[in-house]
């Protein structure tokens, strides 16, 4: 069997190539490009599990004036579902976050899911931005949630 | 008919010139398949890679740039591989006869001890990236973060028993702390990985970011995990046992046949069905007290004459030495028979078999197999005359078969095999593959001298009895 490095190699290439052509991310929507100021990313489909914590007008300081924009970011697959975050901005603060869009696998991660989103909220809304601190015990959600937020404010050129 | 009366000599040899050999004796070995088993190594090359994807296929680009993305990243991926390479170490030495027929239960194990460092690594390097990457996320510590872990998540504190266990086989299996251990004790916490590897299981498929909302992929990893299993009791101990139970060898006689080498002749039921090729071993298990633990191979020394069997060995170690005291009646479990020390490894039309001290039990056998009219050339190497033992049996099965014998006695520097020696004993060596056996270090010099000879590297075959 001198030719069983060689026949390993050929297989390794093969079965690489196999998972990467047979991958599919879960929806169309992830991944999804910046389009217009208000483009409406994430895909129309209502979510099943609701956790849409934090809803509503931003509870930060209020000093923002003038018209509010909102966009929502595109949905961040993360390994344990998806989500993504609607983000309101009035002038030059960001005052509102919404998770419009969450999709778990399991439960487990639904529960996790739902006790990270409020932290993260207010982490963006006091740093005004998504230099967060992920949280302990989420991390892949936490990331998705900053993923989708930074992807948003980068639609609204947002600094 | 007693074992005494069978002698052992030279049994028929094989009718017909050139012909396959059509003697009443036990059935010989099945066939390998090469091809067969270079499709069993390009599938598992396959599920190597299709791991990698996995984990690769597993993460954005996104998800790199985040604080302790890459080495989250990093971590899923050396899981992956490890696990999988872990699984291929267990399969390695299955003894799946697919494998073992081509490769040969001593060419896997080599594999295995040369793989091993690889799975741990990989597997210890998994733990620490992903903790890392976890606490850089957090913005949190290292030891803080492990502790998350190991309370928050499920599975984690068994996954992280199993990977102490897998770092604990690899440190005592280091050479230096391996030959201070008893063998008992060595063996016993080698044993252990299968524990492992059971209760690491769950964390994979609860936790891993490939698996979770996956089905697919949670369905054909448990399948490779239960295959694994499947082939690990079938072959690795289930065939064993039954094989042992069928034939019941007991050991019949011990001989002496030369200074401190004793033939252990053991008789056993329907060994016209044991299926064994000359130049294989068996792994065999004395059902005594002090020895019914330990497995050790030897090489039968000839083929099986039902209802004996034979096996010559030198006493060496504690075990080999052991043998000379054992009592007619023992009962005798086997494991095998293994190897591809056969004639069906055989490329070219004659053979060379070149065998030093012990070494000629495995050419003893496999001369059997060679058909009559085939003209082998053999060539036994020992330090001294005495020690050329089953010399007469072997001298005769040469006669029967028009072959040439050379007995080369003497130390070192007057009786070597060296490219220029060789040649002038074989002059045909283009036509002749070559059989070499006997201790590690004779078999080494001897396939160095046929490769500068040029002997290709497909007709060389070596059998080395390690201590």
């Amino acid at each position: 069997m001198t030719k069983a490095p060689w026949l390993m190699v050929a297989g390794a290439v093969a079965g690489f190539l196999g998972v990467l052509g047979l991958h599919k991310p879960a929806t169309p929507a992830s991944g999804a490009t910046p389009g217009a100021a208000s483009g409406q990313a994430s895909s129309p489909v209502a979510s099943p599990s609701a956790s849409s914590a934090g809803s509503g007008p931003a509870t930060g300081p209020v000093t923002a004036t003038g018209p509010a924009t909102t966009v929502t970011g595109p949905a961040e697959q993360y390994g344990y579902g998806e989500l993504a975050v609607r983000v309101t901005i009035r002038g030059s603060r960001i005052t509102g976050l919404t998770v419009p869009l969450i999709r778990t696998a399991e439960p487990f991660s639904q529960q996790l899911a739902s006790q990270a989103i409020p932290v993260l909220r207010n982490e963006v809304l006091s740093a005004q931005g998504t230099n967060i601190n992920a949280v302990s015990g989420a991390t892949y959600t936490s990331q998705a949630y900053a993923t989708s937020v930074q992807a948003a404010l980068d639609q609204l050129h947002f600094k | 008919m007693s074992a005494a009366q069978v002698g052992f000599g030279s049994p028929q040899p094989p009718a017909g010139a050139g012909r396959k050999r059509q003697a009443p004796r036990a059935v010989p070995a099945p066939r390998p398949h090469p091809r067969l088993a270079g499709a069993a190594v390009v599938l598992a090359g396959a599920g190597l890679g299709a791991v990698a994807a996995l984990a690769i296929t597993g993460e954005s680009a996104r998800q790199l740039a985040v604080p302790g993305g890459l080495l989250t990243f990093a971590g899923s991926l050396t899981g992956m591989v490890g696990t999988y390479l872990a699984l291929v170490m267990v399969l390695l030495v299955s003894r799946i006869p697919l494998i073992e027929r081509v490769a040969g239960q001593d060419g896997l194990v080599r594999w295995h001890r040369a793989l091993a460092p690889w799975p741990i690594s990989l597997i210890a390097a998994h733990a620490l990236l992903l903790t890392l990457g976890y606490a850089e996320a957090a913005r949190s510590g290292f030891w803080h973060e492990l502790g998350v872990l190991l309370n928050r998540y499920p599975d984690m504190p068994t996954a992280t028993a199993a990977l102490g266990i897998m770092c604990l086989i690899g440190v005592i299996s280091v050479r230096a702390v391996r030959l201070r251990l008893p063998r008992e004790t060595w063996w016993l916490i080698h044993l252990w990985i299968y524990l492992a590897l059971a209760i690491s299981f769950a964390h994979v498929i609860v936790l891993g970011p490939a698996f979770v909302g996956h089905p697919l992929t949670r369905l054909v990893w448990s399948l490779c995990w239960a295959g694994t299993a499947g082939l690990v009791l079938c072959y690795r101990f289930g065939l064993p046992v039954l094989r042992s139970l069928r034939h019941r060898l007991t050991v019949a006689e011990v001989r002496a046949e030369g200074p401190g080498v004793v033939s252990v002749i053991l008789a056993g039921r329907h060994l016209d069905r044991l299926a064994v090729s000359g130049g294989q071993f068996f792994l065999w298990r004395f059902l005594t007290p002090g020895m019914w633990w330990q497995a050790h191979p030897y090489s039968m020394s000839a083929l099986p004459q039902p209802p004996y069997l034979r096996l010559t060995v030198k006493g060496r170690g504690d075990h080999s030495r052991a043998l000379a005291r054992l009592r007619p009646g023992t009962k005798v479990a086997i494991e095998g028979p293994y190897g591809a020390f056969t004639t069906y490894a055989q490329q070219r039309p004659k053979a060379l078999l070149v065998a030093g001290g012990i070494g000629v039990t495995a050419l003893r056998s496999l001369l059997e197999d060679l058909p009559r009219g085939s003209a082998p050339v053999v060539v036994l190497r020992a330090t001294r005359a005495e020690d050329l033992v089953l010399a007469p049996e072997v001298r005769e099965l040469v006669r029967h078969r028009r072959g040439k014998i050379h007995e080369l006695t003497g130390p070192r520097d007057q009786a070597a095999i060296d490219p220029v020696s060789l040649p002038r004993l074989v002059p045909d060596l283009q036509d002749r593959d070559v059989y070499v056996s006997g201790p590690e270090g004779f078999v080494t010099d001897v396939v160095e001298v046929a490769r500068a000879l040029g002997v290709p590297h497909e007709s060389i075959h070596h059998e080395a009895f390690a201590l």
